[in-house]
This record gives structure tokens, C-alpha cells and sequence, in this order.
């Protein structure tokens, strides 16, 4: 165990320099250079003795066999996923840890430490990956690596900075747990989730301004560092990653409790990993409903940047991706519900509400199909006939924006509706006001779906510019309802009866692997809709500034890119069940030398 | 076994997926190819270029539709060439038509919201002359096409520089200006050129440089005078005095650069 630490503190040392190097290595070549890649004829340069550094001519650099634009797709992809799950898993482990410390439960304490020993491992991946991306950047796209370094090369000393820091925070954090005082380990804790947030946002810059170039003059020429900084989806990109990490982080710590779970020796160790596997998946399902509120917000600004990039997004190139991003969001919706559905089943008093499941059920698949129905914009002939018109042939007018967006709202307030079903079923409350708040809380849920509802419909009659603003008062409608909802549970509940206990531990397997499910759709739809974000630019390397002119400046068919994704989320569960598996060392006895019995 | 039954589910989720990734449309999308634009190209030639470019390159239709009876997020153009004679007071069809293009948001019509690009920049960045057969096309749409290729639209004349095949370079720091200009001054170019006004001295003013040369079209200026010379301004000059001076001999490449870009930067502002 000594040993792996030590091999895996090296790694990371190594890793760290490598990454610093990296970067400002790469910051010096441009600064040395000066302003890249001056339109210098080659007849001006040779009289001039001019030779410019040999990486301003060379525009691209071939990547054998799978090509330039696939190797930097799966490094980037994995480094992401890595860099999620490791900006993720502090969030909730603080949280987590100062829950312990508030009710004095050490089990939260203990939870919150294993939710951290993946951390470790899982850092020397990320940093490793983010310095291969970085090589393989300079290496095959020089043209765009140095126009990059140019309107950001500012902003790279902070980043090695923060880098550094959070190398020092989060191993402080893991090695120093139970080595200080509470209130200073949780302040670690907060400092590494500080730090982290930071370098995120510094390199949510980079790839934001690639979409939605800002700060720069007609000619592409840096103007000012922080408008360049604060894009249009810049800020929207912050939030949606942030809440998007830690639904990711929450799903790979239930997978991980689900894997340990099934593979588990003794009563006690089951019901341990039950409820970590439980406390993850409330972390990731807690997540995933404000998520889509995000991606709204997202959307909107890359409308507010350029109409015609939000086209391309939802009604273009890119309709039909959110058909499958509708398939995976669905089934992440119906996988979550099915957990909540078959954990009730431990737990004692929660019968009473069986009855319910399966009318939660229906409204989950009526919502996943209106979701999933397929309406293209501006479907091309072959589409248009697949589909027998514009409209689906079976679902009809409802694969229209008014529809889906009444949907998912109704989809997220049925998986509310899941987990309160869920929390309430072992208590019962004893308020004298109980009754009252059941009926205030039944009332909200009406009240918001036949608002949202007539809300979808009336969509269907008005103009554009009035519709596109109804998605805001349906969004805010359901925040507002799990907000009254929630405010009136939690004093109703405080004191509750006990009606039964919880046997942790007493899940069938199936629902483990629905936590296998849910973590593997997320991974798949993170490699998605981060192909949408990139690809959105299509024939441009920064959008309206640098066009792509690779071998590569096409967008693939989205059965190739779903190929891409594929490959992609397998190596990654691939390097997880690495981790995993380093991870479960630490739990095993020391290696001894068997004793022999030598003769005297 | 676990593991084993664990990695089979793994691979089986996600072979799922990629299969609804096979599932729909599949559509590989190549940037826009350039149209041929011919001088000589009669009206109804115009109209076939122009609906080619609207459905391509111009992405016209990625927003607009034609003849549809949803209400989309931008007008129908369904008749377009008529109706864009009243869209606004006192502005005849292809004088409104034009405005659409260069300027879109000058006038929004009434129930949409502003939000056209205007396309004779990146990253569309159709030329005057795809433009015109854009017009052409409109035109045809409930109108009878009027353009000809010899047609001056209202707007027409700014095309972007920046075709952006090439990468855009950062502006020079205050720092590196002021050694672009120290550099100028001690190799005595501002005693023939001034860097501060429209004024002509020995040689053409370069207050506006940047906005009338490129930079390889610079680097020439600099390094072979008499490849092209300013009307007005006699040839030679410049070269001997460089090279009686030892200009060439003295200067280095990062010197060379740094006044480049710096003179790049002038744009007569």
C-alpha cells in the first residue's frame, strides 16, 4: 500500500512537471516567435534571410492511422471526463464530510474519506491526459495552438499556478484526513474546490472563445484579454460544467460503491456500499435536474451570439443529435426512477406507496417519448421521407420545441416527485399541520404542470418570438415548485414517526446495475454534447476568425461521431476500473512472506 | 465473475448507444464550396447561382424558409421580390433587399427578432459579387430579377478582409510599439515617412499603413522597394538609402517583425 502511494505521489510529481513545462514551453516558443505567422512570400523571406520558425509554416501534422481530429477528440474527451470526476468528487465530498462534522456522525465522515480515495489516482490521469492533449495540440495543430497562446498566453501562468495549488490542496486534503483539526481538513477542502473551479474556468475560456470569439478586432487581432476571457458562453459554459461535473463525479462514486457492493463479503459491507451507492446517486440525480435548466441558458446565449450557430445547433447539422441526447437523458431520467423505485422496496412502511409507481412510471415514458420525438427544421428530402414529413409520423406536431420543453419540465418534476415518494417512506410526519401541507404541496405539483402544460400548447399559437420565451416562466415554474416543496418537507418531516427501519444492503444486483447504467450514460453523453459544443463550429477552428483548413474540415456523420463517443467512454471505464482497482488496495492486508517451518 | 458480468453490461450499454447514433440520418456536412462569379453572367444565370448560394454557402436557408406555413424563428421569404418594395417606407425592393443584407439589423420586420449575421462577413462571407446573385435570386421570388452583375448595391464595397484561411495575429503590446517606432526612428524612416499624419514627405505617409497594406505586401515595401511603388513617389530612392545606410546588413529578423506588425497596427485612426 506504501508502495502504490508512493508510485502514485511520483506519477503525479511527474505529471505536474510535465504539464508545467508543457505549457509554458509552449507560451515561450510563441513569445520568442512574436506574432505568428505573418503572410511572409517565400521569395520576400529569402531575400530578406527571413526564415521563420519551421512551426509558423506548418499549418497541421497527421496523426497515423485514425487521423489528427480523432486523437485529439479522445485525449480531449478523456482528459475531461478525468477532469470532471476529480473537480466533482470534492464538492460532494465536502459537503458530505461537513454533514459529519455538523450531526457528529462519523459515517459521513468515513464516506466522504472513500469518496476521496479515488481522487488520487484519478488526478494523475488527468493531469497526464491534459499534458498529452497539450503535446498533441502544439504537435498537430501548430496554426491554432499559436494563435491560441497568442490572445491567452496571460492567462497560462495562473493556470500552471492554480495547478500547482491544487496539487498541494488535494493531497493535503486526502493524506491529512483525521491528521487535523475538523474545521481546518474542511477548509482544505474548500480551498481545493476553490482552486479547481478556478483552473476550470480558466480553460473553459479557451475552448468558449473558440466558439464564440470576443475581445478580438475584425481581423482576429486581440483587443482585450478579458472581454476575450468573458465570451458569450463563457460564463453559461461555468455553470453548466459545474453542475454537469458533479453529476458525473455523484454517478462514477455510485458505480464505484455498486462494483464494491456487488462484490462484497459480509452483510455489513453490503450495507455500506448500499448507501454510498445511494448518497451517490442522490448526488448525481440532485444535479441532473437543474442541469437542463443550464443547457437552456447555454443555449440562449449561443443564440444571443450568433443566430445562425444556434440554428445549426437545434435546428441544423445538429437536430438530429438531440434526438439521441433525448434517447441518454431519457434513459439516465428512467434508470434514476427505477433505482428510487426498487430501493423502497427496503425500506419498511414504503409499501404504501407502491401503488404510485406505476403511474410515475407512465408519466416518465409518455414525457421520454414526446422527448425523443424527432422534428427536423429544415429536414432534408431523405430525412423528411424517413419520417414520412416533417413531423413524425406517429408522435406528430409534438416533436416541436413547445412539446419537448413541456416534457422534460414534467420529467423533472415526476423524479422529484420519486425521491420525495422515497424519503417520506419510512416516517411519518406528526406536525399538527401536516394534512395542510400535504394538500399546499398537491396543489403546487397541479398548479405547475397545468401551468407548464398550457404553457406547451399555447406555444403552438404564437409567433416565434413569443414562443421562444415561454421556455423561461416553465423553467421557473418547476424551480419554484420543488422549492415550495421542498421548504414545506423538510420542517414537516423533521420530527417524523418511524414507521420502519431501512435495511441497507437488502437491494437485488439489478439495481446496481442501474448505477452501472446511469454512470455509463452520463460518460456517453458528456462525449455527446461535448462533440456538439466542438463540432457546432464546423468548418472552424475559432468560429468567423480561423477556418479549418485540414484534411478534416468536415462534420461526420453522427453515426461516426457516436462511433468516436463509444470508443471514447470505454477507455475510460477502462482507466476507471483501473482506478478502482487501485483504489481497493488500500483496504487489502500488507503482503507478508509465507513462514516456513525450517528445521533447526 | 462479477467483473466479468460488469464489463459485458458496459460494453452492452454502449454498444447500445453507438447503435442509436446508426439510427438516425446520417449526413456528412463540407464547408461551403465557392461558386464561380462571372462578369458576364446574364440575370437569369444570376438566379441559379444565387439559389445555389442561398441554399449553400449564404446558409440563407438554415433560417429562412421558403413558401412554409410554420412560423419560423425568421420571415418566409415566399415573395419576397414583392413584398420587399413596402417593407419600409421611402426604400425601393433591392434598395431594402441590399439593407438586408449588409446592414439586417437596420430594420427587423415586425413579429421577429433581430439576430442576422450580416453575411458579407465571416463567417459566411459571401463577396459582392455572390451577393448580387443572392439579390437575383430574392428577386425571383414573386418579382421579375432586375440586377445585373454591373449593379452597385446600397452597402456593397466593404467586403471582410479576412478570409481567415490565414490566422489573425495580435495587435503589438504599447511596449512592442514603442520599440517598433525607436527602431524606426534609428533607422531613420521617419525622416521620409511620417508615422503620425496623412502628410507626404520624401516618401507616402504610413500613419495608415496597416490599412492599405498587407503584411507580406509590407515586408516587401521594406525589403524591395521598387517591387512596387507608390504613384506620385519617385522609384529608387528608398533603395539606395537603405542599402547606403547598411540597412539591410544591420537589421535582424526580430527587428524586421516587430516594425512589421507595427506598422500593420496603423490603420489611419
Amino acid at each position: 500500500m506504501r508502495g502504490a502511494s508512493t508510485c502514485n505521489r511520483g506519477t503525479t510529481v511527474v505529471c505536474l512537471l510535465l504539464c508545467v513545462v508543457c505549457v509554458l514551453t509552449t507560451g515561450l516558443q510563441v513569445d520568442a516567435a512574436g506574432p505568428q505567422t505573418e503572410i511572409v512570400t517565400e521569395e520576400v523571406a529569402a531575400a530578406a534571410g527571413v526564415t521563420p520558425a519551421t512551426a509558423g509554416d506548418v499549418e497541421y501534422r497527421a496523426f497515423p492511422v485514425v487521423g489528427s481530429r480523432v486523437a485529439i477528440w479522445v485525449v480531449a474527451q478523456l482528459h475531461l471526463m478525468f477532469a470532471a470526476f476529480v473537480l466533482a468528487v470534492p464538492m460532494f465530498a465536502l459537503i458530505i464530510e461537513f454533514i459529519g462534522y455538523r450531526t457528529g456522525d462519523k459515517r459521513y465522515d468515513a464516506l466522504a474519506h472513500e469518496f476521496t480515495k479515488l481522487l488520487s489516482v484519478s488526478f494523475s490521469f488527468t493531469a497526464t491526459l491534459g499534458a498529452l492533449l497539450t503535446f498533441m495540440l502544439v504537435i498537430l495543430y501548430p496554426r491554432l495552438t499559436q494563435y491560441m497562446m497568442a490572445i491567452f498566453s496571460w492567462t497560462f501562468f495562473p493556470y500552471a499556478l492554480l495547478f500547482f495549488a491544487e496539487a498541494g490542496f488535494l493531497y493535503t486534503y486526502y493524506y491529512g484526513w483525521g491528521k487535523f483539526s475538523p474545521r481546518v481538513h474542511l477548509a482544505l477542502g474548500l480551498g481545493l474546490n476553490i482552486v479547481g473551479t478556478a483552473l476550470m474556468f480558466i480553460a473553459n475560456a479557451w475552448l468558449a472563445f473558440m466558439n464564440s470569439p470576443n475581445g478580438i478586432s475584425e481581423s482576429g487581432a486581440l483587443v482585450n484579454v478579458w472581454e476575450a476571457i468573458d465570451n458569450f458562453i463563457w460564463m453559461p459554459i461555468n455553470v453548466h460544467r459545474v453542475i454537469a461535473n458533479v453529476a458525473f463525479g455523484g454517478s462514477i462514486g455510485a458505480a464505484y460503491a455498486a462494483y464494491k457492493f456487488l462484490g462484497a463479503q459480509s452483510d455489513e459491507e453490503r450495507a455500506h456500499y448500499d448507501w454510498m451507492g445511494y448518497v451517490g446517486n442522490v448526488v448525481a440525480i440532485s444535479a441532473l435536474l437543474p442541469l437542463p435548466f443550464a443547457g437552456y441558458w447555454l443555449g440562449k446565449e449561443v443564440y444571443a451570439y450568433s443566430q445562425s450557430l444556434g440554428i445549426t445547433l437545434m435546428g441544423g447539422t445538429f437536430s438530429w443529435l438531440f434526438i439521441i441526447q433525448a434517447v441518454l437523458i431519457g434513459n439516465l431520467f428512467l434508470a434514476a426512477n427505477y433505482y428510487l423505485w426498487v430501493g423502497m422496496e427496503r425500506i419498511e412502511g414504503a409499501e404504501r406507496f407502491r401503488k404510485f409507481i406505476k403511474y410515475l412510471l407512465a408519466s416518465v415514458t409518455i414525457c421520454f417519448l414526446v422527448w425523443a420525438t424527432p422534428h427536423s427544421l429544415v429536414a432534408s428530402i431523405a430525412e423528411a421521407r424517413k419520417m414520412g414529413g416533417a413531423h413524425h409520423p406517429a408522435m406528430g406536431v409534438l416533436g416541436v420545441m413547445s412539446a419537448k420543453n413541456t416534457a422534460v419540465n414534467i420529467l423533472i418534476l415526476t423524479t422529484f416527485l420519486s425521491f420525495l415518494l422515497y424519503r417520506r417512506g419510512n416516517k411519518e410526519a406528526t406536525v399538527s399541520w401536516a394534512k395542510t401541507g400535504n394538500t399546499i404541496q398537491f396543489a403546487t405539483f397541479v398548479t405547475v404542470v397545468a401551468f407548464v402544460v398550457f404553457l406547451g400548447v399555447y406555444g403552438y399559437f404564437v409567433e416565434a418570438k413569443v414562443r421562444i420565451g415561454l421556455s423561461v416562466p416553465q423553467v421557473l415554474s418547476v424551480l419554484l415548485a420543488m422549492a415550495v416543496v421542498t421548504a414545506i418537507d423538510i420542517p414537516m418531516f423533521k420530527n417524523a414517526r418511524i414507521r420502519g427501519s431501512i435495511d441497507w444492503g437488502k437491494m437485488p444486483a439489478r439495481s446496481q446495475y442501474a448505477l452501472f447504467f446511469i454512470a455509463i450514460t452520463f460518460a456517453w453523453t458528456m462525449g455527446l454534447m461535448g462533440y456538439v459544443r466542438a463540432g457546432l463550429r464546423q468548418h472552424w477552428h475559432v468560429y468567423g476568425v480561423m477556418r479549418d483548413t485540414s484534411v478534416d474540415a468536415f462534420t461526420p456523420t453522427l453515426g461516426f461521431a457516436a462511433g468516436v463517443v463509444s470508443v471514447t467512454v470505454l477507455i475510460f471505464f477502462t482507466f476507471i476500473a483501473i482506478v478502482f482497482w487501485l483504489s481497493g488496495l488500500t483496504s487489502k492486508k500488507d503482503w507478508q512472506a509465507e513462514r516456513l517451518d525450517v528445521p533447526t | 465473475m462479477t467483473a466479468l458480468k460488469i464489463l459485458i453490461f458496459t460494453v452492452g450499454v454502449v454498444a447500445f448507444y453507438a447503435y442509436v447514433g446508426q439510427m438516425v440520418p446520417q449526413k456528412e456536412t463540407h464547408p461551403p464550396e465557392n461558386t464561380e462569379i462571372r462578369a458576364d453572367m446574364t440575370t437569369d444565370e444570376m438566379v441559379e447561382v444565387g439559389k445555389e448560394i442561398a441554399g449553400g454557402k449564404g446558409t440563407c436557408l438554415t433560417c429562412h424558409t421558403i413558401g412554409s406555413q410554420e412560423a419560423g424563428r425568421f420571415p418566409d421569404l415566399a415573395g419576397i421580390g414583392d413584398k420587399a418594395s413596402t417593407r419600409k417606407a421611402g426604400m425601393s425592393a433591392l434598395d431594402y433587399l441590399a439593407e438586408s443584407i449588409y446592414d439586417p439589423n437596420a430594420h427587423v420586420t415586425e413579429g421577429f427578432l433581430p439576430g442576422m449575421p450580416p453575411i458579407h462577413k465571416p463567417p459566411i462571407g459571401l463577396s459582392d459579387g455572390e451577393i448580387l446573385t443572392v439579390v437575383a435570386y430574392l428577386q425571383s421570388l414573386g418579382s421579375t430579377p432586375t440586377v445585373t452583375m454591373e449593379t452597385r448595391l446600397l452597402g456593397a464595397g466593404q467586403e471582410a478582409d479576412a478570409a481567415s484561411d490565414v490566422a489573425p495575429v495580435a495587435t503589438t503590446s504599447p511596449g512592442e510599439a514603442d520599440a517598433a517606432k525607436a527602431l524606426l526612428t534609428s533607422y531613420m524612416c521617419i525622416t521620409c515617412h511620417k508615422l503620425d499624419g496623412p502628410e507626404k514627405l520624401v516618401g507616402p505617409s504610413l500613419h495608415d499603413a496597416g490599412a492599405r497594406l498587407n503584411r507580406a505586401a509590407l515586408y516587401e515595401s521594406i525589403l524591395d522597394p521598387d517591387a512596387t511603388v507608390a504613384t506620385g513617389f519617385p522609384p529608387g530612392v528608398m533603395t539606395v538609402t537603405l542599402k547606403g545606410m547598411g540597412f539591410y546588413d544591420k537589421v535582424s529578423v526580430d527587428e524586421l517583425k516587430l516594425m512589421v506588425s507595427f506598422l500593420a497596427s496603423l490603420k489611419g485612426e
